[in-house]
């Protein structure tokens, strides 16, 4: 019994952190960097769901679909102010453009990290639950009705982005550009408007993650570093390639983190990414599922 | 004469491709040779085998009868061979000395400070005078303290040279040198090159496209095609050479 | 005369300095004392990432280590500062080394999460090792004691940090023009070019991350010291976000750069009333306008107004970001 709950404790959190992770993995095949502020769209995002329902008073759905939005803006807005102008500067070359692009990141982390301070720096704050019924009981087993919705939405998104990619045509094009940049603008793709709509889904996928688990964890300026560790432990064990390894990625991470924190020590669970991060890209740095060949260098 | 360059049955493959594919090759002391073939023969890849950047999957190379085939690059640099690249491997934020600095890289220092921190630490006591040799051979010594990027693409050239002559080299690979340049470019650097091997006592492999340059130049011209030798002989013998044809009208038709 | 003070604005600065400490108060004492520890971090993080062009993302990890490993060696062995501080360097060295060997197996930017996974361990260990580290309850730092006399103000802790602070920029200097720091630039702007030119670029990588790592063990257990009280908190990512800031903003594979980046922010936070959010939004905005508009920093800038001397061959060098843009008949570069 206990293992089935922690079971689907760690399903639950697997699927936050294959959410994340999905968005570090849209952007880095973009432009191939790691994006440091992309914790910080999740926290973002959960005190936007948290400012509609509790401040605005909005319902539930209505907060959800403020935030969602709002994470989409805070993208592409991200991008066009601090990614952008380095992007299309034409006198770098590519590996000077990447470390620069990767400097502004850790400033944009750093600057929304403090912003959000200035209002919600004093103390945690909780968002409440989806659902007024907390739990049910499926055969004996008792769910919380929040994490079911975790898993469900995460699963229904990941199959909506890889059909994305796959069926529209935004999606071929930004595959497009992310596998031939200059090729790309040759056929006449607006690599601009690409890299808005990139960062723009990269951040949905945070902030969804963040509303998701608002309830579940406190609301604090400072949850967004935590979070991004576990996305790039998701995306690496995922081989920082396709959507469906990051989630699967994710749900590893999910899992293994939750019984080496029950049965080892409570505090192993935050060592734990960093651990995989490094051991993943020193020994494997293709995934868990790829093939060596895969690895951009 | 010596043979400066051996290469046995190279081998070079990268996953399922072959690019080079058994290879055997010998260059004398003093000889410029000449490497030619269709686009994607497999020429640099040969280059990377010989300098050290590929590794090689069978097959040996010697190096004055040294065999250094599981030698690095760096290794393989600090024993004599040197080379250029298609697209000129400077620091562009460089002058052109300190850029001739980095081919003193391997010279031999005091034995105490190399056991310590290696090659990082001898001195550059004699390195103004070997670098303002190299320059004055180039004709280059006015430019000596400009920065590489503000220089022309032919200079930039005439500066990887440089940087491998400091090193007094046995073996000096030109990877397609007159890549980019104007015919009167190309003119001067190719009365360079002929100049080179006995002013400098180096053998020469080079990559050119321009086949009358290699012609003129090579006493003899090895063709690579498909990563395999498909003849070697004098210019002459080469463009009699029934596969020679073959491989280069059969590019011509696919392009 | 402003031609000599061009050409000598480091020893000048030293100079300032010195004489500035006769007429400080206590809070300004502890802010040179604290800008000076920053000058050698800043040093130390210039030489991987501007100089050797790697993004390591570690540095308040491996001042973590210098100042620990010092405070621990004094408290509890009672060894002097004069063989603690060099040992808290050389064990943040060989830290460095031992992540370095592995770190030079990744490519490009995997380096900057790699490191930053190293940085949260390094967390970890120091928050829940507690009979060592006492976790976040921190340790006191004793004052370091001269030939029976007790450094225990900043006033008297300046003098050493001071003379630290000259040796190491001579150091950082030296190692800029040697071999080795050639083979530094080399490496960061053509891996291969510097392969075939002899130099071993992976024992370079190493040597990068280890003589780096010695700087922040110094300047950690140089930080200690101005402390006096030390806890995981002073060595999280905002310190190292922060010594990040102080390289870009100065001006990064400059020798100068890291004093003008220490400078600024060090005084900075003062005005920014100390204030954690304030800070942060400044540092962070601080970073992206750097690096999108005055890539080379605040001492590229004063050197191409020829405010500043150029210097010896690392003048022209803009950081592997940025080349320039004023060419002078290199058009026919494609």
């Amino acid at each position: 019994m206990e293992i089935a709950t922690l079971l689907s404790v760690g399903v639950s959190n697997g699927c936050l952190y294959g959410l994340v992770g999905l968005g570090l993995v849209l952007v880095y095949n973009a432009q191939g960097i790691p994006n440091f502020a992309h914790g910080e769209l999740f926290m973002a995002s959960a005190f936007a769901a948290y400012t509609a329902n509790i401040l605005f008073g909005l319902s539930y759905a209505l907060s959800m679909l403020v935030a969602i939005v709002f994470a989409f803006a805070l993208g592409v807005v991200v991008e066009f102010l601090a990614i952008r102008p380095i992007a299309m500067n034409r006198s770098l070359g590519r590996a000077s453009t990447e470390v620069a692009i990767v400097l502004s990141t850790v400033g944009l982390m750093i600057a929304i990290k403090g912003l959000a301070r200035i209002p919600w720096g004093d103390s945690v704050r909780k968002l409440p639950a989806a659902f007024s019924t907390e739990t049910i009981s499926v055969g004996g087993l008792v769910l919380s009705t929040q994490r079911l919705l975790i898993i469900v939405v995460a699963f229904v998104l990941t199959i909506a982005i890889s059909l994305f990619f796959s069926k529209t045509s935004l999606g071929k094009k930004m595959r497009a550009t992310s596998q031939n940049t200059a090729g790309a603008m040759l056929v006449g793709i607006n690599t601009g408007h690409i890299y808005s709509a990139t960062w723009g889904l990269a951040a949905i996928c945070g902030g969804v993650a963040g509303i998701l688990a608002a309830p579940l964890i406190f609301l604090y300026p400072d949850m967004g570093t935590r979070m991004l560790l576990k996305g790039f432990a998701a995306a690496c064990l995922g081989g920082f390639g396709s959507v469906g390894g990051v989630f699967v990625g994710g749900l590893v991470m999910g899992i293994v983190e939750i019984f080496f924190g029950r049965y080892l020590a409570t505090s192993m669970m935050d060592i734990f990414a960093p651990i995989i991060i490094i051991v993943v890209l020193l020994f494997r740095p293709q995934g868990l599922f790829g093939s060596r060949s895969a690895v951009r260098v | 004469m010596t043979q400066i360059l051996k290469l046995e049955g190279l081998m070079v493959r990268f996953g399922g491709l072959t690019a080079v594919n058994g290879v055997s090759l010998t260059i004398a002391s003093g000889e410029i040779r000449g490497l030619i073939g269709p686009n994607g023969a497999g020429k640099t890849t040969l280059f990377n085998a010989i300098s050290g950047l590929a590794p090689a999957s069978a097959g040996s190379v010697h190096l004055d009868g040294l065999e250094i085939t599981s030698k690095s690059a760096p290794q393989r640099a600090a024993l004599g061979i040197r080379r250029t690249f298609q697209t000129v491997q400077l620091v562009q934020s460089f002058t052109v000395y300190e850029n001739l600095l980095f081919g003193l890289h391997t010279r031999a220092g005091n034995p105490l400070t190399r056991l310590i921190v290696g090659s990082y630490a001898t001195p550059d006591a004699d390195a103004d005078a070997i670098i303002d040799e190299v320059l004055d051979y180039l004709g280059m010594r006015d430019l000596k303290h400009r920065v590489v990027d503000t220089l022309t693409i032919a200079h930039q050239r005439y500066v990887e040279i440089g940087r491998a002559l400091v090193a007094r080299p046995k073996l000096l690979m030109l990877d397609e040198p007159t890549a980019g340049l104007s015919p009167a470019q190309i003119e001067r650097l190719d009365d360079l090159i002929g100049r080179l091997s006995s002013d400098w006592k180096v053998s020469i492999l080079l990559v050119e496209h321009v086949i009358p340059l290699v012609v003129k130049l090579c006493s003899r011209i090895t063709v690579l095609d498909r990563g395999r030798v498909i003849a070697e002989g004098t210019g002459a013998e080469i463009g009699q050479d029934a596969a020679v044809q073959k491989a280069y009208l059969g590019e011509r038709l696919d392009a | 005369m402003l031609a000599a003070v061009r050409s000598n604005i480091l020893p000048l600065f030293f100079v300032l300095l010195f004489g500035l400490s006769f007429t400080t108060d206590a809070y300004a004492q502890y802010l040179i004392n604290l800008m000076l520890v920053y000058v050698v971090v800043a040093q130390g993080l210039n030489l991987i990432l501007g100089f050797a062009g790697m993004f390591a993302f570690a540095h308040g990890a491996f001042m973590a280590i210098g100042a620990y490993v010092s405070a621990l060696l004094m408290n509890k062995f009672g060894v002097s500062y004069l063989v603690a501080m060099p040992a808290a360097g050389l064990a943040a060295a060989l830290v460095g080394c031992s992540i370095g060997i592995p770190a030079i197996r990744v490519s490009g930017l995997y380096l900057a999460m790699v490191t930053m996974g190293f940085s949260e361990i390094v967390q970890w260990i120091l928050r829940n090792w507690k009979p060592v580290t006492s976790g976040t309850d921190g340790i006191s730092v004793a004052s370091p004691v001269f030939f029976g006399v007790e450094l225990s103000d900043d006033f008297q802790t300046f003098y050493i940090i001071l003379a630290v602070c000259a040796v190491m920029t001579a150091l950082a200097q030296f190692i800029i023009r040697s071999r080795l720091g050639r083979a530094f630039v080399a490496i960061r702007d053509s891996e291969i070019a510097a392969q075939s030119s002899g130099i071993n670029v992976a024992r370079t990588k190493v040597l990068a991350f280890a003589i780096s790592a010695f700087y922040a063990g110094v300047g950690g257990s140089l930080f200690s010291l101005t402390q006096h009280y030390i806890n995981p908190d002073n060595f999280n990512l905002y310190q190292t976000i922060m010594q990040f800031c102080m390289v870009i903003v100065g001006g990064a594979s400059s020798l100068i750069g890291p004093f003008i980046g220490a400078t600024i922010l060090t005084w900075l936070p003062e005005l920014l009333r100390n204030a954690q959010a304030f800070q942060e939004i400044g540092f962070g905005l601080l970073l992206i306008v750097f690096v999108i508009f005055v890539p080379k920093g605040l001492a590229g800038l004063l050197i191409d107004k020829g405010i500043l001397p150029r210097e010896e061959y690392s003048s022209r060098v803009r950081g592997k970001w940025v080349v320039r843009k004023e060419r002078a008949e290199g058009s026919e570069r494609t």
